[in-house]
């Protein structure tokens, strides 16, 4: 089992989401998130005020996969998520120990 | 609410039932079928008493030495089915050996029940030791009921209680009652409104209710709300709405307890729906059964938190009377400054003079003081005086807005909302009042989260001072704040339906025409920028383009930008983030600097509108096949700005058919109504001609966009939908085309045919609803081209062909036209020349034509 962690543009978020869901991914976990990598920070002035924007609004997606399905899942988000412009985001793949669904105390597979 | 406590009381009577746990089965029926009122708290009440006398005269046969007491809420006799039974069990220590047995018989069996049951074993001395340390007990004591036992000794608990905490200890309990509230307010809000509210707790709740009837017993001696009513403390209207409410939320609680299973006072999110059902609401088109609900609840609460606010006031004053002789400053004829307090100096004043509304809220503005509450019930008892003179009172309009834009207005809204002003002065806002919305994110009902919106501007002027200092009329924008919701609860859309009711009363407030351009223009935006900063690509430079055309001039978007923000922060705990605020930002400084470059365009109003029409200009001639040689010239930015670059380049391409056919007419089904196409030659009098045929076939107009080309090409882009409810498939779209044709080459009757037809509407029996009143204006300040004609009405079918048809009787002709109808009223706004191609400027021909609209809009 694999978790995937994606950092997209936020405005691409329902894309993804839509995307996923296409290719039969139920479940995840969504956070709006700040920070900043090759697209840094930028300062604005703006009628003599300074607009320091430091950290770049972003959208999280975290999902637990079975291994197999990781491929397909990369490649769907990327689909949905790419402009071609700088800040496009980043998707981490990390490996999961184990799985326990609270409720039912059901473990690995079954409870994804 | 009478009937059921009647069924209750009635059908329960005759039963009889062995145990208590029976007893409660027999209640829970009742419960069931969601019977409750006062009849069943009672029932309740008397079926626990009974069941304890009778466990108490089997273990103290003779009764004495002791007295079984019950506190608070049973003791008032109002058991709830999941309420605790609070007890107290009064001993003479003499007796105290037999105390064990006697607990034991009396409490065991009720906690097999299940109940909670709340109890305490004291002797007098005990009692009156412990009130002195608790105020809850104290309180309680004042519901104390004797249920067995020996009457002596509840008498000398009565005696003394009287002596140590009554008599004389008027200013003591005031004084601990409102630091009760006090707490309970920082505890539960000060609102009566959130989206979960606590029924007992909350302000508006049973605890207020309580609190005034305990008050009322401690400082004045009066027993009950009736008592209050005869003594003057509350006039007929109010006691009556105060009952109403009260009994409203006895309702309330019995079912939500019951519902949850539990001893539940709050109004989970997770309840509201299934209450809603149980108390007989169902889903509308335009607003859920739940919301229904919700407004009645909030509108009880309110009743009963503006009613004890004012009790207290009075008692406060009452006890505190003793004080050195007032302060007292005249602020103006009529208005005095008094402890604080705004006064108005008699009630006959503002029956003469009703200006003095909006003057009494201005020096509460002006001096920070609020209005003393014998002046708020002035105030809603003569709110019949608000009238339309006052409404459209150029005066008052400006103290009003000078009262909006001015710190603290916050408050003084609050006062406007409460005492009923408000919506007797906005007569559109009543729709939104106490109006809840039934999602997680909507904390508060419309009307407050309207309130709230001024607050955050005001709170943004500070924080925001920069943005704010762009804005030339700050008025303008805390209108805006005002009024952004209040096409809320009737139906989708609510922001351009907000806009078109904004737009009605900006007109009626006296503002000039750019005023309320704005006005609209922020109330049908407000919630443009942060779509567009949450859900489109802000490097899209086209897409910044186009918001930048949309957006126009720095003003226009400073104020947005703020109100959006405002509005965000309005809404609720979850709305409005650091996150939501970056995107926002982003999109603004973005727009803002490229309104801002000087190289773009030399005049700086148009500049935006410009950008924005080259933009579409570049969009179309791509989506054009390269042979295409149209000249855009034929094409004003308005018109470019109005449609979408693809039904743009629809339009070109069906004006290509144009020199072969002389008419062409397109009809399409949409998801909530038919859109229709009709291009042809623009003739005087072509407009009156389409709509005759319109309203001939039974369709109403829901908006249309007239446009004519430079080469006289007409483009009428028109939404409608069946008056009678036919479907899409059934319409008979091939006879509407060809009277189309007959009509516009002047082969067709229209005039008797329509005559005939609407004939029966003409005789409908007058006066069995208040009629709109119908206005007309005309402007020749709005627009450097043409005279803006707005025409308001009740719709009605065949209208529009009215005011067209009278229209080109007058050899006017139209330019440009948007019709908007919301509910059940119409907003059109012409765009007009007259004969020569000029604009109406002769004063009485101005009065001659809005003469005839009038007439021809009225006179069914």
């Amino acid at each position: 089992m694999k978790k995937i962690e994606a950092i997209i543009k936020p405005f691409k978020l329902d894309d993804v989401k839509d995307a996923l869901n296409g290719i039969g991914i139920k479940g995840m976990t969504i956070s709006e998130v700040k920070g900043y990598g090759r697209q840094k920070g930028h300062k604005e002035i703006y009628r003599g005020a300074e607009y320091i924007v430091d950290f770049i609004p972003k959208a999280k997606l975290e999902i637990i996969v079975d291994s197999a399905q990781v491929d397909k899942v990369i490649d769907t988000i990327i689909q949905a998520a790419k402009t071609g412009k700088i800040g496009d985001g980043k998707i981490f793949v990390l490996p999961v120990e184990e799985v326990i669904r609270v409720r039912t105390g059901e473990k690995g597979e079954e409870a994804i | 609410m009478n009937s059921s406590s009647g069924m209750a009381q009635t059908a329960l009577a005759p039963q009889d039932f062995s145990g208590l746990q029976a007893r409660r089965q027999a209640l829970d029926a009742y419960w069931q079928q969601g019977i409750s009122g006062y009849a069943l708290l009672r029932k309740h009440s008397d079926f626990i008493d009974h069941h304890l006398a009778d466990s108490f005269e089997k273990s103290v046969p003779a009764g004495e030495g002791f007295a079984l007491v019950a506190l608070g809420g049973y003791g008032r006799q109002e058991l709830y089915p999941f309420s605790d039974i609070d007890l107290m069990l009064l001993y003479d220590p003499a007796h105290k050996d037999e105390l064990g047995s006697l607990v034991e018989s009396i409490l065991y069996p009720l906690w097999d029940t299940g109940l909670e049951v709340g109890h305490a074993v004291r002797t007098l001395e005990e009692c009156i030791a412990d009130a002195a340390e608790d105020f809850f007990f104290r309180v309680a004591m004042l519901d104390a009921r004797l249920i067995a036992g020996s009457a002596i000794l509840f008498e000398k608990l009565k005696g003394m209680y009287k002596t140590a905490y009554i008599e004389g200890k008027r200013q003591e309990f005031l004084d601990d009652m409102l630091a009760q509230r006090l707490k309970r307010e920082c505890q539960y809000g000060r609102h009566t409104y959130l989206l979960e509210p606590q029924i007992k707790e909350s302000c508006g709740g049973f605890r207020d209710i309580q609190s005034m009837v305990w008050t009322a017993h401690v400082v004045f001696g009066l027993k009950d709300l009736a008592a209050l009513q005869e003594a003057g403390l509350l006039s007929q209207e109010e006691f009556n709405r105060f009952e109403q409410a009260q009994d409203y939320l006895v309702r309330i609680r019995n079912r939500l307890h019951y519902v949850s299973g539990r001893k539940n006072d709050q109004l989970f999110f997770e309840h509201q729906q299934e209450m809603a059902k149980a108390f007989g609401f169902t889903n509308a088109r335009d607003m859920l059964a739940v919301e229904y609900f919700m407004r009645e609840v909030y509108g009880h609460m309110q009743t009963i938190s503006v009613t004890t606010d004012l009790f207290f006031e009075h008692v406060e004053e009452t006890i505190g009377s003793e004080d050195a002789s007032p302060t007292l400053k005249t602020l103006e004829p009529g208005i005095e400054l008094r402890h604080n307090k705004i006064h108005l100096v008699n009630t006959e004043r503002i029956q003469k003079s009703p200006k003095l509304f909006m003057r009494l809220f201005y020096q509460s503005s002006r001096t920070g003081s609020p209005l003393h509450y014998r002046t708020r019930k002035t105030i809603t008892a003569n709110l019949h005086l608000v009238d339309d003179k006052l409404r459209q009172s150029r005066r008052n309009t400006k103290i009003f807005l000078a009262i909006l834009a001015a710190s603290g207005s916050f408050r003084v809204l609050e006062e406007m909302l409460d005492t009923g002003f408000l919506t007797a002065y906005i007569p559109e806002l009543a729709k939104v009042e106490s109006l809840a919305q039934h999602d997680v994110y909507h904390v508060f009902t419309v009307d407050r989260h309207l309130l709230q919106t001024i607050r955050e501007l005001e709170k943004l002027r500070n924080e925001e001072s920069n943005i704010h200092a762009v804005i030339n009329s700050p008025s303008i924008l805390f209108l805006a704040g005002l009024l952004h919701d209040v096409g809320k609860g009737l139906g989708h859309g609510h922001a351009d339906r907000g806009a078109d009711l904004a737009r009605q009363i900006g007109a009626r407030l006296g503002l000039d025409a750019n005023e309320i351009n704005i006005l609209d223009f922020l109330v049908r935006n407000h919630l443009f920028l942060s779509h567009t900063a949450l859900r489109r690509d802000l490097e899209d430079e086209e897409l910044i383009m186009r918001c930048a055309g949309r957006v126009n001039t720095p003003e226009k978007l400073a104020m947005l930008y703020l109100l959006t923000i405002a509005d965000a922060r309005a809404t609720g705990p979850t709305v409005w983030n650091e996150w939501k605020a970056a995107l926002l930002l982003e999109l603004y400084l973005k727009i803002a600097l490229l309104l801002d470059r000087k190289d773009l365009a030399e005049h700086e109003q148009v500049r935006g509108a410009e950008l924005g029409a080259q933009w579409i200009r570049d969009k179309v001639s791509g989506l054009l096949p390269a042979a295409n040689r149209t000249n855009f010239d034929l094409f004003s930015d308005d018109y470019l700005l109005s449609f979408p670059p693809e039904v743009i380049v629809e339009h070109i391409t069906h004006a290509e058919k144009l020199a072969k056919q002389e008419i062409l007419f397109l009809h399409e089904q949409k998801q909530e109504s038919w859109s229709l196409l009709v291009m042809t030659r623009d003739c005087p009098g072509l407009l009156a001609r389409i709509f005759g045929v319109l309203a001939l076939h039974n369709l109403n107009v829901l908006a249309a966009k007239i446009f004519t080309w430079a080469d006289g090409t007409a483009v009428d882009s028109i939404e409608v939908s069946s008056a009678i409810g036919e479907t899409y498939e059934r319409q008979d779209w091939q006879a509407m085309e060809d009277e189309m044709h007959l009509a516009i080459k002047q082969r067709f009757g229209l005039e008797h045919r329509l005559s005939r037809k609407l004939a029966p509407l003409r005789n409908k029996p007058q006066g069995v609803q208040q009629r709109l009143e119908s206005k007309v204006t005309i402007d020749n300040g709005e627009s450097e081209l043409y005279t803006v004609i707005e025409v308001f009405s009740e719709d009605r079918i065949g209208l529009l062909y009215d005011i067209t048809k009278t229209l080109s009787d007058f050899g006017i002709s139209i330019y440009r036209a948007r019709i908007g109808s919301k509910a059940d009223q119409i907003v059109d706004v012409f765009y007009v020349l007259d004969q020569d191609g000029s604009k109406i400027e002769d004063p009485a021909f101005i009065d001659e034509l809005r003469q005839g609209l009038k007439y021809a809009v009225e006179n069914v």
